[in-house]
């Protein structure tokens, strides 16, 4: 568990230290934003530093394990209806709580002045991943090829994204993108590895391949809906 | 700078932090006491929420009142300028060096390296990435500089990825779907994004809504084109042909360690595994169907997932 923090602590101070750095050299050689932002923007560094490494800590070492322990005992006990319910529940809670979403949707509240509430938002790409991902697990339990979804998935996309409103493109091809976070990503995983284990005995490890893929699809579909209904 | 900047909002953040961590709370609650499991599980999911819950706080403060400022403003000033092009070559920079720091991207460096048996080498594929995502970002900025509409860029991009998923190798594909998320990290999201957003509002004819968002959609989708694309790099060999022939559902037996490694690259803490002597074994048995091994539970399971691959042909 030591070897854990300790590996969480180096990994969050080497992907922000280089940001910091890049930033700071910006800041005194191409563009001087007010002192005093720059150092509430090395002050923030320091509290994502430290927060990023307690959720980390906290989410890794607790509460992956017991998601895991869930995972299989829904597999096991549940019939597939549950499954599938189960699964849909855990992807909405888990993106709820998915820090990346909440910066997004934080950020496009401000932007659109509050025209876009960031709760609406957040509540949208929940629904998108928790729908997708228990339809990553039906189909692992079906067979379906992945790469049919994903290929439907794709183009679904294309072609929904001239009916939504402007506004709204941008962010819902966002929205895929931050569903891949440090939250959701060890969660949906643990999911998909429970879901094939009750295809019977043997590990079909590659079966889970495709979770995250379909999984990041979901948000876009689901937010560009949320444009066609509010735009 | 004063204290009351930092602390800023702090109340509003933990009632947001508090609404997205019950759920999550409720669930596991409910879960653990319908299964029964160990009490010790309870007070690992306390302990685990309560570190989640101040991490959380502490992380979206720190985004709020320094990361977005910064960002929009730095932004706001480069699109006031009349050189205001520089955030193109700024951008690059920057996902240059977020995505060199992300460590979901080296683990995702050593995957690749492996599925190629290693002829492509783990730092190429690094630098490819990093200028790969450096590139797609230089692009979401030109496009907010210029004025070009977001579709313009997204949908010959995602139709890209179409293509490329109908003639990469299903190895490749794999890896590079699944690896869409591992350059969108939390730095791209607050930082560049923020500046995105800084200088759409600022230029004139730009709209923050409209123009500045798309650029975490164009990093997500950086990784998965250039993972196709250097699958192609990999000359083809026999073995990878008899894996087509014999998975119709295209996914061939090296899949079983990539899917090892890619399980890790996405908890981004844990390193790749390292392939060991059995997963090589196995992945011969596969593939040219040869169960005459030392050890009966590979033989077993690799017949088992050859059953189970007709089963599904039949479905399919």
């Amino acid at each position: 568990m030591i070897k854990d923090v300790k590996e969480i602590l180096f990994e969050v101070l080497q992907a922000i230290i280089p940001i910091v750095v890049v930033v700071s050299l910006i800041q005194f050689f191409v563009i001087r934003t007010p002192i005093d932002l720059f150092w509430q923007f090395i002050a923030g560094a320091v509290m994502v530093t430290a927060g990023l490494f307690l959720f980390l800590v906290g989410v890794r070492v607790s509460l992956l394990p017991i998601g895991e322990m869930i995972g299989s005992e829904v597999t096991s006990h549940g019939s597939l209806v549950f499954l599938l319910v189960a699964a849909f529940i855990f992807g909405f809670v888990i993106t709820v709580a998915e820090p990346d979403v909440r910066v997004l949707s934080h950020q496009v509240d401000i932007a659109s002045r509050g025209a876009i509430e960031s709760n609406i938002l957040i509540v949208a790409v929940a629904l998108g991943v928790g729908l997708f991902v228990s339809l990553a697990i039906l189909r692992i339990l079906l067979g379906i090829p992945i790469f049919y979804l994903l290929t439907a998935g794709y183009v679904l996309i294309v072609i929904l994204s001239f009916f939504t409103p402007p506004a709204f493109v941008a962010i819902s091809f966002d929205a895929g993108g931050v569903t891949t976070g440090p939250m959701a990503v060890p969660f949906i995983l643990a999911l998909g590895v429970g879901a094939t284990a009750v295809l019977g005995g043997k590990s079909t490890v590659s079966d889970t391949f495709g979770l995250i893929g379909l999984a990041s699809i979901g948000p876009v579909l689901s937010v560009m809906i949320l444009g066609v209904i509010f735009g | 700078m004063s204290l009351y900047a930092i602390l800023q909002g702090f109340d509003d953040v933990l009632t947001e932090v508090l609404m997205a961590m019950s759920p999550v709370l409720v669930l596991f609650l409910i879960f653990l006491l319908v299964f029964k499991l160990p009490k010790k599980m309870l007070l690992s999911l306390l302990q685990g929420v309560l570190f989640a819950f101040a991490g959380l706080a502490l992380f979206l403060q720190g985004v709020h009142v320094g990361f977005l400022p910064v960002g929009n403003e730095m932004g706001a000033i480069i699109g006031a300028l009349p050189n205001r092009w520089i955030l193109i070559p700024l951008g690059f920079l920057l996902g240059f060096v977020a995505t060199m720091a992300e460590p979901a991207v080296r683990i995702l460096s050593d995957q690749v390296e492996k599925s190629s048996s290693g002829s492509i080498r783990s730092n190429t594929i690094l630098y490819t990435l990093c200028l790969a995502v450096g590139i797609f970002i230089a692009l979401g900025m030109t496009r907010i500089v210029y004025g070009i509409p977001f579709y313009y860029i997204i949908i010959p991009g995602y139709l890209l990825a179409i293509i490329l998923m109908i003639f990469s190798k299903p190895s490749f594909t794999s890896i590079a779907f699944d690896s869409g998320g591992v350059a969108t990290g939390p730095m791209t999201v607050t930082f560049i994004m923020a500046m995105a957003v800084g200088a759409a509002d600022r230029i004139a004819g730009r709209d923050a809504v409209i123009d500045g968002f798309g650029l975490i959609a164009l990093v997500a989708l950086a990784p998965i084109i250039m993972v196709m694309l250097l699958g192609f790099l990999y000359p083809d060999d026999n073995q990878d042909d008899d894996n087509d022939e014999k998975n119709p559902e295209g996914l061939p037996a090296e899949i079983e360690d990539n899917i090892e490694a890619d399980t890790s690259l996405h908890s981004h803490g844990e390193m790749p595994t390292d392939p060991s002597p059995e997963d090589g074994q196995d992945l011969e048995a596969d593939s040219q169907n040869i169960s005459y091994q030392d050890n009966n539970e590979d033989a077993k399971s690799s017949q088992g997932k050859e059953v189970k691959d007709n089963d599904r042909d039949s479905q399919a």
